[in-house]
């Protein structure tokens, strides 16, 4: 009864979060949903028996159902692993996490559809540049790029104005 | 030697010949001639018995489940042909090799896959295990769809379109495969082919007899998959001498041959065959004469004679079978030798075509003579051996009428279509001849271009002869079809016991070259006038032939085949691809509708739960994580979200901790502090608040939420948690939770159960994970070694106290690094005990890994800055030593019987842990350590490279590459272009030239 109380509890959270905006949030999410599923296990496994599944360590009456465990155990370790993956893509981004700008979108970017950039001074300004893809971005600037002057706004890429 | 010995030394020579290449280059061709001569010499010995009725068998067991699937092999007349054919051909065609490729070309990968295919081929034709024969017959296929496609930049299409049609033969003959192991109940094949239900069931054989035929028509490039093998061409000369004309093509001939004892006098193994094999006899032989490049000519050459054998393995009678026999032999003598001569010819000459083709008698007359032999031998000339295998096929056409299985009607109407089928074969070996070393152009006014001066003839002396060891091993077989001419006869005894193994009668046929004359002399005196008038009138046979008979061709239709599937299978990804993520909980909440229906159903029934089931504790840890959970949904900010879901966690592990999992509680404690930890260092880069969204969405969200939450609630109370009324026994426990509690000791020497299992029940399922675990670190550092990079967001608020003494990280963190450089050595301390014990007490390697990782974490968190903190070792190394470990003691036991067998090494160490005996090491331990060293490179990927601020603000990142003289927006996208080749990836982006060769040391940039 707890157990499945807690199930949808978590759940509930993890869907929620999954239809917000930014990738974190669905992170989080996904974080949530694993915590949902590994306690089902728990549950498939009779969480009446609580004792610790050692071998003479409790009276074997009493003891849980190993397999959960060590299903559960590696998939926590699974999760975490993917999780870092899925932080990894929330940071490989033109500027944030968002999941849903249209403008910034990796695929727009790189099919070279480009838009008028938008008036003002937004924090962004100048990133939909489409020169910044693939192998270059990470690997090949040294420290010393700190000290190139950046001149804002002299953009040669040809962006359609 | 055994069967088994040679099948092993055929695969040895392929790592043996891989090495000789380092050193010999294309001349590798010549030890793996020699090689396999000495392999056929040594099966030569077996000849003798096998004449007197010996039959030899071998037999280890593979995989003995219900069905014993064994390595089964046996050798009769029939095998034998065939393997002497694989081997000798195969030693002139590498021979042939060494000389052919020019020295620059790499080569290493053609003999390692030539090879290949020998011990393939050698296998499928002594294999007399069903499953077996299956296999070696995919195996031809891989190695043939390998060969043609490491042939050039064009030859990737016609590979894929060759794989799709043999792989679709090889399916069918599974099929079969399977449909006689369950009929007959032994995967043995000759034991199979001895079951009474071949007669006892018609449907049955009727059915396996359409999926053989189906197999080998599409092995043997029979109508109306003959397209193949013309596609294929575009394989190296030597490629299409052996697996496209005397070894591959010729499997399909040698299953229709294993399996016609079975199928005599089935109609619809008759008509198929028969009607087949001639439709694609007379059509290959048209294609032939339509054709002007020499080896197009003949690969439909090498189609029109296999319709005849498949056609005369068809009529079925003794004296047909032990024609299509030695016609099997005449033909793969001089085929091999025409085709090897195409790419002398080529070699010699630069051109194929025999429009362009001139003046080559003068110039080539070796190469003139073989050819020329050979040819006289394909048209059936006496006193070559191809005239003598063709009288054979005529009188076993004839013998359709004597044996009483057809009127003298269809008999006869079926010799004269085979006749007009030889006289196409005539007419086309002229064109070879002529056309090649003459002047003939073969060209008539249905030509497109006919005199517009396209295809020029060379010039007479442009062409010179070839070395004779690039013409000898052509020249030997073509020499042995004129010799064997004569005394066909020594084929007499290996024959006569392939046809008893591939008919049930006891036939000894009795070849010879001059027998009197008789009705099939008379035929073949018919054969020769026509095909010479036919040759002599090549001028008004060229303007009569049309060059084009269908609007569509055979490779267009299956081009359109596989490009559709290709794009089929795209739009059924295209269904789950989407850039509204919400839309992905779709098929989740399909699956969760579905258990909560089940769990609605079940409700009525469920019973009580087990006493206990629910205590006091658990209220206050939902309590706990409710109100997480609910902070977690309603902030806005980041960090708080992310500190919130770290809270949630820890009440999870709490509670694991109170369901007795000790360990589980342990690794989601580490796990949860890991995760907090690298969230918290990437969420500096994103803005301090999440995006804000409508409030529409958010009661949108609210709902849908809130249903996937009560459908999960009523399936997890329906559906678990109940006393074990659905499963045997009378406790509440499911059985292999029992199981595991009662046994773990005496079979694993463990007492904790729970790392038993990782290691030593389940091991393989653990490794399995491990690799997961190694595949998301190496996605992360491909990721972030390719991927779009964004400033860290420096807010203003982080500026405010700049200049205060907050702003002294190293000063800040002083006291926490004296503490923590006291602490250290005991962490990893910690660490190494948790992994040791991890079978007697809670610990193993994913918690001792995860230990390690915390004091990484730790170590992160006292630096004074990013960089004094950057691991100086590769971390992926770490992975990959981990998973090799896991792997490679995994071998060891096959000691006792299976893969990561656990295997005691020592017992009774005296260590802190153990049983009353002591301390046992066993390989599980040595399997724990990769999976320790695995999750540890996995955390350090994430802490490492997650944790470090060391992407680059695009601005700067265009600075630099402007400083470096490059363009800035150089972006040339191509368009995916689905009818040049949609097996492509559709985005493929091309950077000006910079980055690839641009890698500085500089990983790591500190930008605070």
């Amino acid at each position: 009864m707890s157990i499945a109380i807690a199930v949808g509890l978590l759940t509930a959270a993890a869907v929620y979060l999954f239809m917000q905006r930014g990738m974190v949030r669905i992170v989080l999410g996904f974080i949530l949903a694993s915590h949902a599923a590994n306690l089902m296990f728990f549950a498939a496994g009779n969480p009446a028996y609580r004792a610790v599944p050692y071998i003479d360590g409790a009276p074997f009456e009493e003891q849980a159902d190993p397999l959960p465990q060590a299903f559960v155990l590696t998939a926590i370790v699974i999760a975490f692993a993917i999780t870092m993956y899925m932080v990894t893509l929330a940071i490989t981004t033109t500027t944030d996490d968002d999941t849903e700008n249209d403008e910034e979108s990796p695929a727009k970017v790189l099919y070279g559809e480009r838009r008028p950039r938008p008036v003002g001074p937004p924090a962004d300004a100048g990133i939909s540049d489409t020169g910044d893809t693939e192998d270059v971005a990470v690997k090949g600037v040294s420290t010393e790029s700190g000290e190139i002057a950046v001149e804002s706004g002299d953009d040669e890429t040809g962006e359609t104005k | 030697m055994t069967l088994m010995v040679l099948l092993f030394l055929t695969l040895i020579l392929v790592p043996v010949a891989a090495s000789f290449h380092q050193v010999l280059g294309r001349d590798t061709g010549w030890v793996a001639a020699v090689s396999l001569t000495a392999l056929g010499l040594m099966t030569l010995p077996w000849i003798g018995p096998i004449i007197d009725g010996r039959v030899y068998e071998e037999s280890l067991p593979w995989i003995p489940t219900a069905v014993d699937v064994n390595i089964g092999l046996r050798l009769d007349g029939l095998g034998m042909v065939f393997l002497l054919l694989v081997l000798f051909i195969g030693a002139l065609v590498l021979a042939y090799s060494a000389r052919y490729f020019s020295p620059k070309k790499k080569t290493s990968d053609y003999y390692v896959w030539m090879l290949l295919f020998v011990f393939a081929m050698s296998g499928m034709v002594m294999a007399d295990d069903l499953i077996l024969l299956f296999v070696f017959w995919e195996f031809t296929t891989l190695c043939s769809f390998f060969l043609i496609n490491r042939s050039g930049a064009k030859a990737p299409a016609p590979a894929q379109r060759t794989l799709l049609i043999t792989m679709a033969g090889g399916l069918g003959l599974l099929t079969a495969v399977l449909m006689i192991i369950v009929n007959t109940g032994t995967t043995q094949l000759s034991a199979a082919l001895q079951h009474e239900i071949w007669q006892e069931n018609g449907t049955f054989t009727a059915v396996v007899a359409v999926l053989i035929a189906f197999a080998a028509f599409t092995k043997s490039a029979q109508f109306p998959f003959h397209l193949w093998l013309p596609d294929a061409m575009v394989a190296p000369a030597p490629v299409s001498a052996y697996l496209h004309a005397a070894a591959m093509v010729k499997a399909g001939i040698y299953l229709l041959l294993r399996f016609a004892p079975v199928f005599e006098g089935v109609m619809i193994w008759q008509v198929i065959l028969i009607g087949g094999g001639l439709i694609t006899a007379l059509i290959g032989a048209l294609f032939a004469l339509q054709r002007h490049d020499i080896k197009e000519i003949m690969a439909y050459s090498t189609v029109s004679q296999l319709g005849f054998l498949v056609a005369t393995i068809g009529i079925g009678t003794p004296v047909a079978i032990a024609a299509a026999i030695i016609h099997v032999v005449a033909h793969a003598l001089f085929k091999s030798s025409l085709f090897m001569m195409v790419g002398i010819i080529e070699h010699e000459s630069h051109t194929r075509d025999i429009r362009e083709l001139n003046g080559l008698r003068k110039t080539m007359p070796v190469s003139f003579f073989i050819t020329v032999i050979a040819s006289l031998s394909m048209a059936g000339i006496p006193p070559l051996f191809g005239f003598v295998s063709k009288e054979n096929l005529l009188k076993g056409f004839l013998s359709a009428e004597e044996e009483g299985i057809f009127g003298p009607g269809l008999t006869w109407t079926l010799t004269l279509l085979a006749v007009l089928a030889a006289v196409g074969t005539f007419a086309y070996c002229g064109r070879i001849v002529l056309g090649a070393f003459g002047s003939y152009r073969g060209v008539g006014k249905k030509d497109a271009g006919y005199d517009d001066g396209a295809h020029q003839p060379i010039a007479e002396d442009a062409a010179h002869e070839a070395a004779p060891a690039f013409y000898l091993p052509a020249l030997l077989p073509a020499v042995a079809g004129a010799i064997l001419g004569f005394i066909p006869f020594v084929f007499d005894g290996l024959i006569t016991r392939a046809t008893q193994s591939a008919s049930t009668s006891d036939y000894e046929p009795y070849f010879y070259l001059w027998g009197g004359i008789s009705t099939d002399l008379m035929l073949s005196a018919v054969i020769i006038v026509i095909g010479l008038i036919v040759v002599l009138s090549r001028a008004q046979m060229d303007n009569l032939i049309p060059r084009t008979i269908l609007p569509w061709t055979g490779v267009a239709v299956a081009e359109k085949m596989r490009t559709g599937s290709i794009a089929f299978g795209r739009k059924v990804g295209d269904s789950t691809r989407t850039d509204m993520h919400g839309l992905h909980l779709t098929a989740p909440g399909i699956f969760l509708v579905g258990i909560f229906i089940a769990g609605i159903m079940a409700a009525p029934q469920i019973g009580d739960f087990t006493e206990g089931h629910t205590q006091m504790i658990d209220w206050v840890l939902i309590s706990l994580m409710a109100i997480f959970l609910i902070g977690t949904v309603v902030s806005t900010s980041r960090t708080a979200a992310v500190v919130l879901v770290g809270g949630a966690g820890f009440m999870v592990a709490a509670w694991y901790f109170l369901l007795g999992a000790i360990d589980v509680g342990m690794t989601q404690l580490l796990v949860e502090i890991l995760t907090v930890v690298v969230l918290v260092l990437v969420m500096r880069k994103l803005p301090k608040k999440f995006h804000p969204v409508k409030r529409s969405r958010t009661a949108v969200a609210a709902v849908v939420a809130i249903g996937f939450g009560v459908m999960a609630f009523v399936a997890a109370f329906a559906l678990t948690g109940r006393s074990g009324r659905w499963t045997e026994g009378d406790g509440d426990r499911a059985p292999v939770g029992e199981a595991f509690l009662t046994h773990t000791y005496d079979e694993a020497g463990a007492i904790n159960t729970v790392n038993s299992i990782l290691v030593d029940f389940r091991a393989l399922d653990t490794f399995g994970e491990l690799t997961v675990l190694g595949v998301a670190g190496f996605a992360i550092l491909a990721v972030l070694n390719s991927a779009f990079s964004t400033s860290d967001n420096v807010t203003p608020a982080s500026k405010s106290w700049v200049g205060t003494p907050l702003d002294h990280a190293k000063d800040n963190t002083t006291a926490m690094r004296s503490v923590f450089n006291w602490m250290a050595p005991f962490i990893m301390l910690l660490s190494l005990i948790l992994l040791m014990r991890g079978h007697y007490e809670s610990g193993g390697g994913f918690i001792a890994a995860l230990v390690l990782g915390g004091f990484f974490a730790l170590r992160y968190l006292v630096a004074p800055s990013d960089s004094s903190v950057k691991l100086r070792f590769d971390y992926a190394m770490i992975i990959i030593g981990g998973i090799i470990i896991s792997a490679a003691i995994g071998l060891a036991g096959f000691v006792e019987g299976s893969y990561l067998r656990p295997i005691v090494l020592f017992e009774g160490l005296p260590l802190p842990w153990g049983t009353e005996s002591g301390f046992t090491l066993t390989t599980a331990l040595i399997f724990d350590l990769g999976i320790y060293l695995a999750v540890i490179g996995a955390v350090l990927v994430a802490l490492d490279r997650l944790g470090q601020a060391q992407r680059y603000p695009a601005e700067l990142l265009r600075a630099h590459r402007r400083a470096m003289g490059q363009k800035t927006g150089e972006v040339s996208t191509v368009e995916p272009d689905y009818a040049v080749d949609p097996g492509d990836l559709p985005l493929e982006v091309e950077v000006g030239n910079a980055g690839r060769d641009d890698q500085s040391t500089g990983e790591g940039v500190d930008s605070r």
